[in-house]
């Protein structure tokens, strides 16, 4: 197969995919207009693209099962359907009613390299459990999802990564999201990497209709690089609630690029980050709320917290309004520091290890996030997932301070 | 006795909801009118039609003031002829100083009366005579106008405004509310100064509490968007013993 | 006072729109290496400095126009300039400066004449008059003190070491293209040098006019505050109105030595142009300001006026403990566009930053706030608070907060916070129901918003200040 050169890739490969459709055409435009994402690029600036761009990508290749099997969660096998639940309506098509005006070059580089998109219709209220899992080392995988939620329909997603075999791999996809009206939508994305793992580049768009409602909340861990956009459009009383929490260490670049965009009257948008960032770690919070003139009585609110572990962590905070029209309500407020001194110093006269005192604070920090979450099974599972990146990271540390793993530490001194 | 206002078969509406339903009442001058009534029945919006709040929109009716209607005038030129509100709830204004807010006020009416301007001095002056009356922190006289006082230092701020525009028709809106007893006895002893047989006051309360302080001369029952009984002080005693509902049988 | 100053003010429309009736002595438009020469000729420069300037004009041919602010605007063309335009008569010394220049600057409200004293405060006060500086007054008081207050020609000619020294040691000559364009062709502005220990016993100020047509104004401003000298400067700027858009593209250089102290404080009223968007200056400035150990540099700025402005008013806070500010009401009317903020960069030890951002918009006007606070790896303990507010007046008009917020871990506090409103009903209708008409209610809850900011400006400026709020906003609340 042909690799893939991103920032060699030539106008006519983009004309020849353009010819397919228009909706292909209109992605090959964007593309073209937008260009690939370089040093310079705004919604790339903290995040050190130029790496994976220059360099040259073998696709992975995207292997029809032999059979899909049946199963309690949808599971997409290296860009492919392998398993689902029974009742699903999911579907392949190369055509979708495009974002014309995502900021993110990336979303239109996944339509126009992805292929097919899967895309799935839910009809009536359902929960979802949807697995990505990556096999292929060190190729470039490209695929979109997109999920139609009817009317007045209340949709709930958990969505979770696998990707052990996909050592430095790089992963373009993302999920277009199409709320219709007075429709309920949550949506969990659950991703911790490692270092030398896969590096996701996942451009996400939320198409939010009259009256519809979306939670989006991303928990965002580990020591891999990987960066979400978001494209939300606000139509009239309809509202969106994104949460991102992020735990960073080692040498992770990990972060969250969105523009939400208040196009109806009454909208409202509320945006919270928290991040926290070990080691040499750097966090990307860069996030532009924007009211149109049509956006009338706008409540829009947006915050990014931010604690830095250690004097190599480093946090970019880019929170941005962009207002033209009076009659609203906005504000944002950023704040990056450390573990405030006075409630470390509250526990620790109490009899608190330092250290402990540290991690209950972080613990406690993250969990204002985490706790908010409205479906018990999925906020234990989410808990679990930050607990294991969390002691994960620390078990060294762990295995020296903490009293219950006196076993381990046993064995480890006989070796 | 001459009314200095008379309101006639007045409705009005908030956000397109019809809260007063003809209502009738005439103020005489120099007396003490309370309007009392349970909660809803538009006592509030009663004291914003007659100030020109932008909430309130007169369907039908009038208000005539000092002979003249006055549904159409805007906020301030009901101001400068003498109407004053003290607020339920204040607000706070960031940044725009106090004593510099009210000389612009007192300076307006007194040009509006073909009156010298106070300088800086006089007005100062006596402004800090009142503040002091009043029991009020000096400090106030220069913070922002309202922004972060208590709930006693805005009433008390409120009766200040009324002391030094001194005007003719005073609408004193739940004063009594969120006020501890001393703050309520220096707010009515303010209050009571300013009778003078000329003045107007119109009380709006829901407890009786602040008419032990205030007499009143005629006490209104506001109910549903009318008004339903109109009687000496004595009716006091009687609501508080057998409450608003008993007046449903009445 | 202040009433008096406020009649004055509440009477609409620019009220310095108008045109000094002088000889000029104008360059034709264009820029090449022969513009230079004929610059640096003109202003009898040293050959070390016609190099600069010739460098200065080869990076900046390399470089590229900025896009990336949030300004909408024709492309300019850089050739159809004039880039140098002197009053004919050259003042060589006080009393020859051409009486109508004299008049235009009393028309400006500026007191020239040294006798002149503002609210009983000596304000010595440097004049340029499109490229030249025209006259500075009270430099023979100041100099007593061991205090240079002159115009940058002056300074290059008599202290060549100052200049080489800190001249393009703050904003580099490639610093960006705007930067690049004025090492090359700046014509004039303001020297100040403040030695060791020296408290300057009064307001320094330079009063910018563009008169002449088809012409760019590019001066530069360098003051160098020695060790525990203070200074508060400030200046103003006005031209008139005409249907074509002008460039202005100015670099001021600030230096404050240890414990040194620089206040600087700016009231911008640039013709801004017309409603729809027709006329007007080109506001293009970069400055800049570095601070050693314990020194502390304030900028203030009101920018009322331009129909474009692209300026963020920095600090380097290089030395540990060093304190750098930014205050800042920004008011875009009309058509006017306004991409302003700061940058606040720590890189010693305890250093600490404040940004007050008030931006007003009405009209069609569109304000964005733009700021970058970097805290360093080495900047242990740096603090940094900002606070970005934007009032909206009417439905046409556009508030936009652009924060780049970037944090090493340096035990380092970086606060921001952003709101934006229009102003209440609910304050509105309180003023007005104690008699205070519509308009001034607006003006009232206007001066409260910008408060903190104006308490910032010298008392005679802040004055100036208010007055030309209240001239800006007029005719567009309602």
């Amino acid at each position: 197969m042909r690799p893939v050169d991103l920032k060699g890739i030539s106008g006519k490969r983009i004309m020849e995919l353009s010819l397919a459709n228009k909706s292909m055409e209109r992605a090959a435009k964007r593309l073209a207009e937008l260009g690939i994402p370089d040093r310079k690029s705004e919604e790339y600036r903290y995040f050190d693209i130029e790496p994976l761009m220059e360099k040259e990508w073998e696709p992975a290749v995207k292997r029809r099962p032999q059979m899909i099997e049946r199963a309690h969660r949808l599971v997409i096998t290296d860009g492919m359907i392998s398993s689902m639940p029974e009742g699903l309506e999911v579907g392949c098509s190369d055509t979708l009613d495009l974002d014309v005006s995502h900021f993110d070059p990336m979303y239109y580089f996944g339509h126009l390299f992805g292929g097919d998109i899967l895309q799935i219709r839910v009809k009536r209220d359902m929960k979802l459990e949807i697995k990505h899992i990556f096999t292929q080392p060190g190729k470039l995988l490209t695929y979109r999802v997109a999920i139609y939620v009817d009317a007045n329909v209340k949709l709930g997603i958990y969505e979770s990564f696998e990707a052990e075999e996909a050592k430095n791999a790089l992963i373009v996809s993302g999920i277009d999201l199409f709320a219709a009206r007075d429709s309920r939508v949550a949506l969990y994305k659950d991703q911790t990497l490692f270092e030398s793992d896969y590096t996701p580049l996942f451009s996400y768009r939320f198409k939010i209709d009259g009256n519809a409602e979306v939670k989006f909340a991303s928990f965002d861990m580990g020591s891999g690089n990987g960066l979400q956009t978001l494209h939300a459009q606000l139509h009239e009383n309809s509202s969106i609630l994104s949460d991102h929490l992020l735990y960073a260490v080692e040498n992770a670049r990990r972060g969250t690029v969105s523009k939400f965009v208040h196009i109806g009257r009454s909208s409202q948008s509320r945006q919270r980050a928290k991040s926290i960032l070990a080691d040499r770690a750097r966090g990307i919070f860069d996030a532009l709320i924007k009211v149109e003139h049509s956006g009338k009585y706008t409540k829009a609110h947006q915050n990014s917290k931010a604690v830095l572990l250690d004097s190599g962590a480093y946090m970019a905070s880019k929170p941005q309004l962009e207002i033209y029209i009076d009659d609203l309500e906005a504000s944002h407020g950023s704040t990056t520091g450390q573990l405030d001194e006075k409630e470390l110093f509250y526990l620790r006269s109490r009899g608190i290890a330092y250290e402990e005192a540290k991690k209950m604070l972080i613990l406690a920090f993250a969990n204002e996030i985490i706790d908010s979450i409205d479906d018990e099974n999925i906020k234990e599972r989410i808990h679990s997932s930050f607990e294991y990146s969390y002691y994960g990271k620390n078990i060294i540390e762990c295995i020296q301070t903490c009293h219950g793993c006196e076993k381990t530490v046993t064995m480890s001194q006989n070796d | 006795m001459s009314a200095i206002m008379k309101i006639e078969n007045l409705h009005a509406t908030i956000g397109g909801k019809e809260i007063l339903k003809g209502l009738n009442l005439d103020l005489e001058e120099g007396k003490v009118h309370a309007i009392m009534g349970p909660n809803g029945a538009g006592k509030s919006t009663l004291s914003k039609a007659i100030v020109g709040h932008y909430d309130v929109k007169i369907t039908d009716g009038d208000i005539i003031y000092k002979g003249e209607s006055i549904v159409d005038m805007e906020p301030e030129e009901r101001a400068l002829e003498g109407i004053f509100l003290s607020f339920q709830n204040p607000v706070e204004i960031p940044g725009v100083n106090n004593a510099y807010f009210l000389r612009t006020a007192v300076n307006a009416k007194r040009v509006h009366e073909g009156k010298e301007e106070l300088n800086a001095a006089q007005f100062l002056r006596l402004m800090k005579e009142l503040v002091n009356e009043l029991g009020m922190k000096t400090e106030m006289i220069n913070r922002s106008l309202n922004e972060g006082f208590s709930g006693g230092e805005k009433k008390r701020n409120e009766i200040l405004q009324m002391m030094m525009l001194q005007p003719e028709l005073i609408i004193l809106d739940e004063i009594d509310s969120g006020l501890d007893i001393d703050a309520l006895r220096a707010v009515s002893e303010g209050i009571n100064k300013m009778k003078d047989g000329k003045r107007s006051f119109l009380v709006i309360t829901h407890y009786s509490r602040i008419l032990d302080y205030i007499q009143p001369d005629y006490i209104h029952v506001l109910k549903d968007g009318a008004i339903v009984k109109t009687a000496g002080a004595e009716l006091v005693a009687e609501l508080e013993e057998k409450g608003y509902a008993a007046l449903e049988e009445a | 006072m202040p009433e008096k100053e406020l009649d004055r003010a509440v009477q609409g429309e620019y009220k310095l729109g108008f045109e000094i009736d002088i000889e000029q002595d104008t360059v034709p438009p264009g820029l090449d290496e022969e513009t230079i020469r004929f610059i640096s000729r003109k202003k009898e420069e040293p050959e070390w400095m016609t190099q600069l300037r010739l460098k200065a004009l080869r990076r900046w041919k390399s470089m590229e126009e900025p896009r990336w602010g949030h300004l909408y605007y024709e492309p300019i063309d850089y050739q159809s300039i004039s880039y140098f335009s002197a009053p004919k008569k050259g003042p060589e010394s006080l009393d020859e400066v051409d009486p109508k220049i004299l008049e235009a600057y009393d028309k400006l409200g500026i007191p020239l004449e040294e006798q002149k004293q503002l609210a009983g405060v000596k304000v010595a006060v440097d004049a340029v008059v499109d490229s030249v500086s025209v006259k500075t007054t009270y430099s023979e008081e100041l100099k007593k003190h061991g205090i240079i207050f002159c115009s940058i020609s002056e300074a290059i000619r008599d202290y060549p070491e100052l200049i080489k020294k800190y001249m393009f040691s703050v904003v580099p000559m490639n610093d960006n293209f705007f930067a690049a364009l004025n090492s090359a062709v700046f014509t004039d502005g303001t020297f100040v040098y403040i030695p060791k220990g020296v408290r300057c016993p009064m307001e320094l100020s330079t009063y910018f006019r563009i008169n002449a047509l088809n012409t760019g104004q590019f001066e530069r401003t360098l003051i160098v505050a020695d060790e525990g000298s203070y200074v508060s400067y400030n200046e103003g700027c006005s031209a008139p109105m005409r249907d074509e858009n002008q460039l202005h593209a100015a670099v001021v250089e600030l230096v404050a030595l240890k414990d040194a102290e620089i206040k600087y404080s700016t009231i911008q009223n640039w013709y801004p142009g017309d409603e729809e968007g027709k006329g007007g200056i080109y506001n293009f400035v970069t400055k800049r300001g570095i601070c050693e150990e314990n020194a502390k540099i304030s900028w203030t700025q009101v920018e009322t006026g331009s129909s474009i402005t692209w300026k963020y008013p920095s600090c380097i806070l290089k030395g540990d403990n060093s304190v750098g500010e930014f205050y800042s009401v920004a008011v875009t009317t009309l058509a006017q566009q306004a991409d302003t903020g700061t940058k606040m960069i720590h890189l010693g030890k305890n250093t600490s930053s404040t940004i007050i951002s008030k931006g007003i918009s009405a009209m069609k006007g569109q304000n964005i706030y733009r700021g970058l606070v970097k805290i360093g790896a080495n900047a242990t303990g740096a603090r940094n608070y900002s606070e970005c507010d934007s009032l909206l007046i009417g439905d046409r008009c556009g508030a936009h907060t652009f924060p780049y917020l970037e944090s090493k871990d340096a035990h380092g506090q970086v606060e921001h916070e952003a709101t934006t409103t229009k102003i209440s009903d609910e304050q509105l209708f309180y003023l007005r129901q104690r008699g205070i008409g519509e308009e001034d209610a607006v003006s009232m809850i206007v001066h409260g918003f910008c408060k903190e900011v104006f308490s910032q400006l010298p008392m005679e400026y802040a004055v100036e200040a208010k007055a030309l709020l209240n001239l800006t906003l007029e005719g567009s609340v309602g």
